[in-house]
């Protein structure tokens, strides 16, 4: 079982020895369920740390800040960053490795074990608990959540309210860490990747009919790339940089900055934006669920970054985020790579 | 009076060691084929990024075709092997999200085979005629 005291004192101890600069970790939120990603620097705040089946954000994000932030700074604290990850978030952290985006000095990772389940689904678990207030969600003994309500206990068995990304989810616990709070389980995976059954029995035209839907709603907000831990780029191809031409800016210079995309937020656009990133984040996209939970208008971000996972499987046998030393997806290949559809 | 055939509108990435090459043999051999085709030479298919592609369809494109030097003949040695990965991936997902497969395809032609390209081109109109015009991807349909 994971003992928050653990996490607690460990993290204490840390900061107490001045080994890491700050934790990033979650504690509970000021009002709601769900916890908040916190910030501790100081040894006697390690008692905020929490860790439960709510915790869904992936933290992994908050380095690229940090390292920007260094970057900025004349004299940078050199010293790590504690960073608390669950499995998914552990590989997470392997990508940014495995891309040299950070260096294995730079984060003091404090692995937690998901203990067999994963994280809840809010909605599910709005629905499943209709006429309940809930005030508090921990991990029970065998593959289920013990839920406490405002009309007492209950017991709630994990695949009722797990998130849909966790019922396919191959790593409960992380795969990378320097400490570990929990214990190392191996959950049993029938299938990863079942969320797309429904989807690919659809006709072509009913898949598409899906897609102009949901894509139509997008805003064009951005969340689901500011979320993403894997969208550090300094520039975006689908920002415009405005940018002024003046009577001696070479045609190079402009050829250097193509208008790809349209900034307005109409079908043919979001296609090429939401398409585009799911390309660059294949074979580096660790499902981690930000971009789902991000997006105010409940777009199903995460089937195409599925589909693209489900693919590098089967055509490449490639798994994203367990090996840093590997190469990444597309820069590397294999003289036996399929090539059934090519002329 | 007869309805005028639909004619369909390809992008093609053609790389310049082999595939344009190839057309180029196409051409100065006089070979007839149709004239659906705007050839758009790069330097490698390795360097075709998926937005060209999603690009060619946003503005227009009915297909799109992308072809370079088979494998182990590549100018830069291996720039192919990479396309062939990448494009993969997009074919696939391009499909996901509905777009008719046929309207993406991939070649390898070589700098001698001018007939191959003709023969290519020939089928890739062939097989869009019947999809019609394509309006999903495209900016104002």
């Amino acid at each position: 079982m994971v003992n928050i005291e653990d996490l607690r004192n460990n993290a204490k101890k840390l900061l107490e020895d001045g080994k890491v600069k700050y934790i990033i970790g979650f504690k509970k939120a000021a009002n709601g369920l769900r916890p908040v990603p916190v910030f501790i620097d100081k040894p006697e705040d390690a008692a905020k740390l929490i860790w439960d089946p709510l915790c869904i954000h992936n933290l992994t994000r908050f380095l690229v800040d940090e390292k920007r932030r260094k970057a900025r700074q004349k004299e940078p604290d050199l010293r790590p960053v504690g960073l608390v990850v669950k499995g998914c978030d552990s590989r997470a952290v392997n990508v940014l490795l495995q891309e040299k985006f950070i260096d294995r000095a730079d984060i003091h990772i404090i692995g937690v074990s998901c203990e067999n389940t994963g994280v809840v689904d809010e909605k599910k678990l709005a629905e499943k608990l209709k006429e309940k207030t809930v005030e508090k969600i921990e991990f029970g003994d065998n593959d289920e959540f013990v839920v406490t309500t405002d009309k007492g206990k209950i017991k709630v068995a994990s695949s009722e309210i797990l998130a849909d990304r966790c019922l396919e989810c191959p790593a409960h616990v992380a795969v990378v860490y320097d400490v570990l709070i929990g214990d190392h389980t191996k959950r049993k995976l029938d299938d990863s990747y079942k969320s797309l059954d429904k989807m690919e029995s659809l006709t072509r035209e009913e898949r598409w009919a899906f897609w102009k839907e949901q894509l139509e709603k997008c805003i064009r907000c951005y969340a689901c790339r500011s979320a993403c831990p894997m969208c550090y780029c300094d520039e975006c191809v689908v920002d415009t940089i405005t940018f002024a031409v003046t009577a001696d800016t070479t045609a190079e210079e402009k050829a250097q900055k193509i208008k790809w995309i349209e900034k307005s937020p109409v079908l043919s656009e979001n296609f090429i934006y939401h398409f585009i990133r799911a390309i660059h984040l294949a074979g580096r996209c660790i499902d981690c669920g930000e971009c789902e939970r991000a997006c105010p208008l409940d777009i199903p971000l995460r089937f195409l970054n599925k589909k693209l996972e489900k693919e590098a499987k089967k055509l490449f046998g490639y798994d994203a985020g367990f090996d840093p030393e590997a190469p990444s997806l597309v820069s590397c290949f294999k003289e036996e790579d399929p090539e059934d559809f090519i002329r | 009076m007869m309805a005028e055939e639909f004619e369909p509108k390809i992008v093609a990435f053609l790389c310049k060691w082999c595939s344009s090459a190839g057309s180029d043999l196409a051409g100065v051999s006089r070979m007839e084929y149709p004239p659906n085709v705007v050839p758009i030479t790069v330097m490698c298919s390795g360097s075709v990024s998926p937005l060209y592609i999603l690009s060619a369809f946003n503005k227009g494109a009915d297909g799109v075709l992308v072809s370079g030097c088979h494998p182990g003949d590549c100018h830069y040695i291996k720039g192919n092997y990479y396309a062939r990965r990448r494009i993969a991936l997009v074919k696939e997902l391009l499909e996901f999200i509905g777009l008719e497969p046929e309207r993406f395809q991939m070649s390898w032609v070589s700098a001698a085979e001018g007939l191959k390209y003709t023969q290519i081109i020939k089928n890739f109109v062939q097989s869009l005629k019947p999809l019609g015009p394509q309006t999903k991807l495209r900016r104002n349909p």
